[in-house]
């Protein structure tokens, strides 16, 4: 049960020490899980996930998390088991991958329809053919369009942060659909890092009061039929179904202002703070920027600072919160720069490039402007998108100054 | 509330004809052997012997006719009377009656009729054959009849079907502290969840997808739990869902011990999308995927299914649930006993009732002829009942000695009726086998 203490100071004690481990990004995320005190959390192991569950299994045994545990025969049931939680009104949250997010679809679908505040991490990875136990975004970037808010983080504290900020953002009232963290397999999953815990009172008080089936419940206090069959050819069916289908849209827009908000009132209460949305990096007085997702941005802002130490006029916009897409902060962005490289981790296989890049050019069609644009697909099934990648995504994207647009994208890893 | 009553029951089969039930009545009834007199008649010679008795109706034709006021139904006993000193002696009733239970009494020159002897009828214990019985009628219909109906009236079930009675029995034994769960299949479509905005139940309910309908229950179940509030957990599911592709999830929830009454309604198939094989189709049986076919490819004719079905509650008894039990609808009293120990069950686990549940549309016989054809099936030996609890090992409910030829219940329905003699010798065959393995389980299987 949410202990949640409104009553305390709104303000983070400026002299209290943050209690300071080293941990890998997985157990970072089951820290954050801890801190948001959920009801319930139902798990299932696979690779790169399972030092996380392994975590949050851990926490629970050791007394650290009061929450019910479910291990359960596979990851449809996971998320099934959560679905039940969440209409009974559990705070909830489990974390898979690849084949288990693959296995999970049916339910996976069902939980925005549903408007179910559950929260999952993604500890992304590549596949399933070729088999491939490594990271990559292929399976996040597939499941895109089923509308559950994405967010993607770029380093460990980020996870913990974000992974205890994504149960506010689902439960707001003004959203109320799932949330996914995106966390790097391998490079977050098992990077090692320095890592500042919050204080639990501060996140109490952050966290506010929990209310996650206010709108759908299977109570016997309140009866009602949850889901009825709806549609047809006319008439009431398919327009209830239409005012259903906006209503999520709706949600999934007004989530773009409460990211914002709730990362607002974390850097107040917890004093870290992180793009909500989109990430610019030296990007004011650049000429061209490349785009990043996820943990290579660490890579690619060396590779910018050394570039602009050889006198190149180069930034870098990181995307945050990829669902909903941020397209006026991106917009934003783009009017600063004259030419753009996208950096994708995973493929889309209709369009010939990045998915991130495919979203994008939807947004550029928005400028008013031609922008150069092309696609650099790399980081694919575990492969390090190291500082020289970066220097040849910057000098690619430079060639856009002045130069053609190619057509095909640029594959990163294949020769180098 | 209505209330149903004893009567005297008559089974033509044992009768012979012999009289001594109407000595019997005579004699109690005007202290002769005059068995005109009898209020009991057995009509008929050689064979097919008939009653004419009075039924005791609940909605007494005799009654209404009656231009006096003469007969009435008592209340309490259910007893139709007749009052001598308001009779006219019109002879009205013996019209109304269709049963030919009311009738002249030549000697006192008014009617006489069964009085049931104030609940003693002399006629029963004279029958030297067992052929009268006086029987307690619809327990159920009297314990629970005043409950409330927790499914909506005019639930779009097929005519004929008896799976929304056993939904509206099972939920108003249940009761409203209910959370239930109606995968995709018959009992959905009959509209327990609705349509667009409507519900056709008085509990909160859902549909949970085909394929998770245990998983999904248990993390309800288990947040109530978490919170303290007592609530039932029940899934009400298909044959299919349940022995098919959401196998994984009750399997799941079985081995975890999830606290709740898990009941298939057995119908053999996908009756709902249109009468597909599941696993639990039997050997034999035609489906709109299992088709009796014209011809032949590659030398095989196709003539109904070509597996036997999966037996699913021996399944979910190497489970170790809590309580496994099968039922049928044609015997409502030992389901209700079962549902009883289900629920009670799966308070502290989980509990599984799989219901065999005849489909008039999918099996192909008359709409009127369910009850029979789910008799049929246990008097064959073609399911048997029985439960299981790991203290106390599998025991038969409703032992059938001498089960009748398979056949008896093969050829009451369209969907065996292409049958080859092979087809039906492989069917007996498995039913003998399939009773022997139950058999063994019933005898080894003690202890958790």
């Amino acid at each position: 049960m949410s202990t949640a203490t409104l009553e305390k100071p709104a303000t983070a004690d400026a002299a209290r020490k943050p209690k300071v481990i080293l941990c890998e990004g997985n157990e970072a995320a089951a820290l954050g899980v801890a801190l948001a005190r959920p009801d319930m959390v139902a798990v299932y192991p696979i690779t790169p996930q399972s030092s996380l569950v392994e975590h949050v299994a851990k926490l629970i045994a050791d007394g650290r998390m009061d929450a019910d545990i479910v291990d359960a025969e596979g990851e449809h049931s996971v998320l099934s088991v959560l679905q039940g939680g969440a209409l009974a009104g559990a705070r909830t949250y489990t974390a898979t991958c690849g084949p288990g997010l693959a296995f999970m679809f049916e339910p996976y679908f069902r939980t925005t329809g549903m408007r179910l505040p559950i929260v999952m991490s993604i500890v992304t990875r590549d596949g399933i053919t070729p088999q491939c136990v490594w990271g990559g975004h292929q399976d996040a970037m597939t499941v895109r369009e089923v509308g559950w808010v994405q967010i993607y983080c770029e380093s460990v504290q980020e996870v913990l942060d974000t992974t205890v900020m994504a149960f506010r953002i689902a439960e707001d009232h003004d959203v109320m659909l799932p949330v996914n963290i995106c966390l790097d397999g391998n490079y977050l999953s098992y990077g090692t890092s320095r890592v500042e815990l919050p204080d639990q009172a501060d996140v109490d008080a952050f966290m506010g009061p929990k209310d996650v089936n206010w709108h759908v419940a299977l109570d016997p206090l309140r009866p009602m039929a949850v889901d009825p069959l709806t549609g047809g050819s006319g008439g009431k069916g398919p327009s209830t179904f239409v005012r259903y289908r906006k209503s999520q849209c709706r949600g999934m827009q007004n989530a773009l202002s409460v990211i914002t908000k709730v990362h607002e009132e974390w850097a107040q209460r917890i004093g870290r703070s992180y793009a909500p949305l989109v990430e610019e990096y030296r990007l004011d007085d650049a000429d061209f920027a490349i785009m990043t997702l996820g943990s290579m941005t660490g890579a690619a802002k060396d590779a910018v600072d050394e570039a602009r130490e050889a006198g190149k006029k180069v930034g870098l916009i990181k995307i945050k919160t990829f669902s909903p897409f941020p397209i006026d902060a991106l917009l934003q962005a783009f009017r600063k720069i004259r030419a753009l490289g996208v950096v994708d981790r995973s493929v889309g296989f209709r369009w010939n490039c990045g998915p991130m890049y495919q979203e994008t050019m939807g947004v550029l069609y928005r400028l008013g402007r031609q922008l150069p644009s092309m696609s650099f697909i790399g980081g694919l099934a575990g492969a390090d998108l190291t500082i020289p990648h970066f220097h040849r995504v910057i000098e690619e994207t430079e060639a856009l100054l002045t130069g053609p647009m190619p057509s095909e994208p640029v594959w990163l890893n294949e020769k180098d | 509330m209505v209330r149903a009553f004893n009567t005297i029951a008559f089974d033509a089969a044992k009768c012979d004809g012999c009289g001594d039930c109407m000595v019997a009545c005579a004699q109690a009834k005007t202290g002769t052997d005059d068995i005109a007199r009898s209020r009991i008649q057995i009509v008929g010679r050689e064979k097919d012997f008939e009653l004419a008795l009075c039924r005791q109706c609940a909605d007494p034709k005799c009654v209404t006719v009656c231009p006096a006021g003469a007969l009435g139904k008592d209340g309490e006993t259910g007893v139709i009377g007749w009052d001598a000193s308001k009779c006219v002696d019109c002879l009205l009733c013996t019209v109304g009656c269709a049963y030919a239970g009311i009738a002249l009494d030549e000697v006192s020159g008014h009617v006489s009729k069964c009085d049931t002897c104030d609940g003693n009828p002399a006629c029963v214990p004279a029958c030297p054959h067992g052929a009268l019985k006086y029987i307690t009628t619809a327990n159920i219909y009297n314990e629970v009849g005043d409950w409330e109906d927790l499914f909506a009236p005019g639930l779009a079930g097929c005519q004929g079907c008896n799976t929304e009675l056993l939904m509206r029995h099972t939920l108003r034994r249940v009761g409203p502290d209910t959370v239930l769960a109606t995968p995709p299949g018959c009992v959905p479509g009959m509209g327990s969840v609705g349509f667009n905005g409507t519900t056709g139940t008085k509990v909160p309910v859902f549909h949970p997808l085909l394929t998770n309908t245990a998983a999904m229950l248990a993390g309800i179940k288990r947040q109530y739990k978490r919170v303290g509030r007592e609530i039932n957990a029940l899934a009400i599911a298909g044959d299919g869902g349940a022995s098919d592709v959401g196998f994984q999830s009750l399997s799941g929830a079985a081995e975890r011990g999830e606290q709740m009454l898990f009941m298939v309604v057995d119908n053999e198939g996908y009756m709902n999308t249109g009468m597909q094989r599941s696993s639990c189709t039997p050997y034999g049986a035609w489906t709109s995927t299992t088709p009796v076919g014209a011809g032949c490819s590659a030398g095989m004719p196709s003539q109904g299914k070509t597996q036997d079905a999966k037996n699913l509650p021996l399944i979910m008894v190497n489970h170790r649930c809590a309580y496994v039990a099968t039922a049928s609808t044609a015997y409502m009293e030992d389901l209700y006993e079962k549902l009883d120990k289900a629920l009670l069950a799966s308070k502290t686990g989980f509990a599984y009732l799989h219901v065999y549940s005849p489909c008039t549309t999918g099996w192909r016989f008359p709409t009127h002829q369910n009850m029979e054809v789910a008799r049929k099936a246990v008097e064959t030996n073609f399911v048997m009942l029985w439960e299981f609890t790991p203290q106390k090992g599998l025991r038969f409910t409703k032992p059938v000695d001498d089960p009748l030829p398979v056949t008896e219940y093969l050829k009451v329905m369209g969907r065996f009726r292409h049958l080859s003699e092979d087809q039906i010798t492989h069917i007996q065959g498995k039913v003998v086998e399939n009773a022997k393995f139950v058999q063994r389980f019933s005898e080894q299987a003690h202890g958790g």
